[in-house]
């Protein structure tokens, strides 16, 4: 540890590290989920890229032409599916005493962690694809707008409940400091 | 104060300009609304008696549904005050009672706009905690009344709370001797140098959004309009080029300038900063006259910032933002102030934050890769891209685009000279500005989240950025080692587990 911050009263050294907490990853299953709906936004994109091509009359309908609209969208498709199997391993979450922390991001990586004593509520939702692989998301709301809101995806039912239970118990253990 | 809660204890409606009020209301949202629509049809009118004779019936009716509707939104708006809470009856169609608890009232804005000046009422606002619709508003009050309904349920509020949270005696001693001390006060002087030295450009951005969405809402392409007014004088404008050019920078300065005047003295007129019980009040405005209350506790961060031109007055223009519980009212919570010193900005912080806290410390910089990197995006790869494509059309004159890489690194060196933090056990200080200073405070614990972000680059080179997310929006610290941003998102993280004051 180096001492950039001296004119603090705690030593920063022993403080909690974020990065040294026990960090859980999100069900296997959920890979496919993220994989699913990926897919299903590309197909949109090429039936739409397609329809174009087939109902302007302004445009040939060679194979030149479908090539060219199409195949740099196939392109995007295998390299954002390739990112999601790469980047699945960087989602990840840990529950500490006081706060939860969420990481993800391959080559942005991102770590969240918001205190339970400003979480606002929780809920547990799922998605039609997520419904398919029974799994669900777990969202976390602040007052810091959309920005900090945390969604960790891809938890079993019992999890994600079970993780909602604890934070809200904690939120109303200290919620006596906000009204 | 007994006279006031029996006053207010029977459901009363407003006063009666409140009809005016209202209406006027009415009309503006009739008129936001269905202004296109009525220019293209009288744009677009043809010449014959029947057709004039339809809008005239339009009009009519949607004068007469505005009447009918604001006299009913009058007759069917209650208010009194009922066990310790501010209720609200209202809704002609949808009919709605509201209840609003005195502890869970915030602040209490009265707002006077010219109509409520002829008459002497004032617009009552409550803002509230919380809750998804923050606020609600009785349009006219007779002044008198209002003051002392406000005063009236602040007073019970802070009963309730001394109540359930008992504090130490001193600070109760502290609070009963308050008197409001007045920190800031503009005079039309000050108002023309806040004027005068207004960011131009930006009102000139404004006025420009604005003359083409209008135009744009009126017309389908405002190209072709303006072609087609034009190609008359297409000969003389070809041949006047330099002349029409700095002819409209000049008209367009002109009016950008009276209008930032004209904006600021309507708006600041006669302000005046006070201090209050708990916090601080503005008052101010020429024909929209506000009075806002500021609570020290909600008080997300502050910020003070000058230009060029301000920094020849010395003044800066503080902002100071609260926690908005809706996104709508995201503008109300920002409450500008122009025209202050130095010595008031010290003396606004040190009424809002603990005194103790407040001093410049020590300055930490961010990595010097920032500025490369941002020298290198916006400064050289479009010059190079702007200037192979221009040369290619342009030959020699498309070498001028290389100019904007020495402009850029000179922002950019500007821009980083002034990049910097300052952290204290109670809170951070964000430092930036390119050709101005802007500087940010807020307080450590009342963060809401923290977020630790690495680019691959800045994975490469071992540094980080850091997101602190407030009730007020984000602030970040870019570019700095990986190993101090994970001890500032350690120790932030620390001191808002810990704290157990109130955030909001």
């Amino acid at each position: 540890m180096t001492n950039t911050f001296q004119n603090l009263s705690v030593n920063l050294a022993e403080l909690p590290e974020v990065k040294q907490s026990e960090f859980h990853g999100i069900e296997k299953k959920y890979l496919k989920v993220s994989l699913i709906s990926r897919s299903l936004w590309f197909l949109a994109l090429i039936v739409s890229a397609a329809c174009i091509i087939l109902f302007n009359d302004d445009i040939d309908k060679g194979v030149f032409e479908f090539g060219v609209s199409i195949g740099p969208i196939l392109l995007f498709w295998v390299f954002s599916l390739g990112y999601a199997i790469k980047a699945f391993p960087r989602k990840r979450y840990s529950l500490r005493e006081k706060d939860i922390i969420y990481t993800k991001g391959l080559l942005w990586q991102t770590r969240t962690s918001i205190p339970f004593n400003r979480i606002q509520h929780a809920e547990v939702k799922q998605g039609p694809i997520e419904r398919m692989f029974s799994l669900h998301s777990l969202k976390v709301f602040t007052a810091g707008g959309d920005s900090s809101d945390l969604v960790i995806p891809g938890l079993e039912e019992e999890n994600a409940s079970r993780i909602k239970e604890y934070i809200m118990g904690k939120t109303a253990l200290d919620g006596t400091d906000q009204q | 104060m007994e006279q006031i809660s029996s006053k207010f204890s029977q459901p009363s409606r407003q006063s009666r300009v409140a009809i005016a009020i209202i209406l006027i209301k009415f009309i503006r949202f009739t008129i936001r609304t269905f202004w296109p629509i009525a220019l293209s049809i009288f744009i677009g009118r043809k010449s014959g008696s029947s057709f004039q004779d339809i809008i005239g019936y339009v009009a009519l009716g949607l004068a007469a549904f505005n009447l009918i509707g604001s006299v009913l939104t009058y007759f069917r708006f209650y208010f009194h005050i009922e066990d310790g809470a501010f209720v609200i009856d209202k809704g002609v169609l949808k009919r709605s009672k509201t209840n609003i608890p005195f502890e869970r009232i915030q602040t209490i804005n009265l707002q006077q706009n010219i109509v409520h000046q002829i008459f002497g009422v004032v617009s009552l606002e409550i803002d509230t905690a919380g809750a998804k619709k923050s606020e609600m508003t009785i349009d006219a009050l007779k002044k008198e009344d209002a003051e002392a309904l406000r005063q009236y349920i602040l007073e019970e509020k802070d009963q309730l709370s001394e109540v359930a949270v008992t504090p130490d005696s001193t600070e109760q001693a502290v609070q009963e001797s308050f008197e409001e001390d007045v920190i800031l006060k503009l005079d039309i002087g000050d108002l023309i140098k806040i004027g005068v030295s207004q960011n131009h450009l930006r009102s000139m951005a404004i006025l420009f959004a604005f003359v083409f969405s209008t135009l744009n809402e009126v017309t389908d392409s405002v190209s072709d309009m303006v072609e087609e007014q034009l190609s008359g004088y297409q000969e003389a404008i070809l041949s006047n080029g330099w002349v029409v050019f700095a002819g409209s920078v000049v008209i367009v300065g002109i009016i950008s300038f009276i209008y930032s005047l004209v904006n600021t003295v309507l708006k600041n007129y006669d302000l005046k900063l006070t201090t209050r019980k708990g916090g601080l009040r503005v008052i101010r405005g020429l024909l929209n006259k506000e009075e806002i209350s500021i609570n020290k506790s909600k008080v997300q961060n502050i910020s003070w910032s000058d230009n060029p031109l301000r920094r020849a007055f010395k003044m800066y223009t503080i902002q100071i933002e609260q926690a908005s519980s809706a996104q709508a009212d995201q503008l109300k919570s920002k409450i500008k102030i122009p025209g202050s010193y130095m010595q008031q900005v010290k003396q606004i912080l040190e009424i809002v934050f603990p005194k103790e806290f407040i001093a410049e410390g020590e300055k930490h910089k961010v990595s010097i890769l920032l500025k490369y990197r941002i020298f290198v995006f916006s400064g050289v790869l479009p010059a190079l891209v702007a200037t192979s494509v221009a040369f290619y059309h342009l030959r020699n004159n498309g070498l001028w685009f290389l100019v904007w890489i020495p402009i850029i690194w000179l922002t950019t060196s500007l821009y980083y000279k002034k990049r910097s933090f300052e952290l204290n056990d109670e809170m951070l200080t964000n430092n930036r500005g390119t050709f101005g200073n802007y500087h940010e405070i807020f307080q450590l614990y009342k963060v809401q989240a923290v977020s630790i972000k690495q680019s691959w680059y800045q994975r490469r080179k071992n540094l980080a950025s850091v997101v602190f997310h407030t009730a007020a929006g984000s602030l970040r610290i870019p570019f700095i080692p990986l190993q101090q941003a994970e001890e500032l998102e350690n120790f932030v993280l620390y001191k808002v587990e810990t704290d157990r004051r109130k955030w909001m």
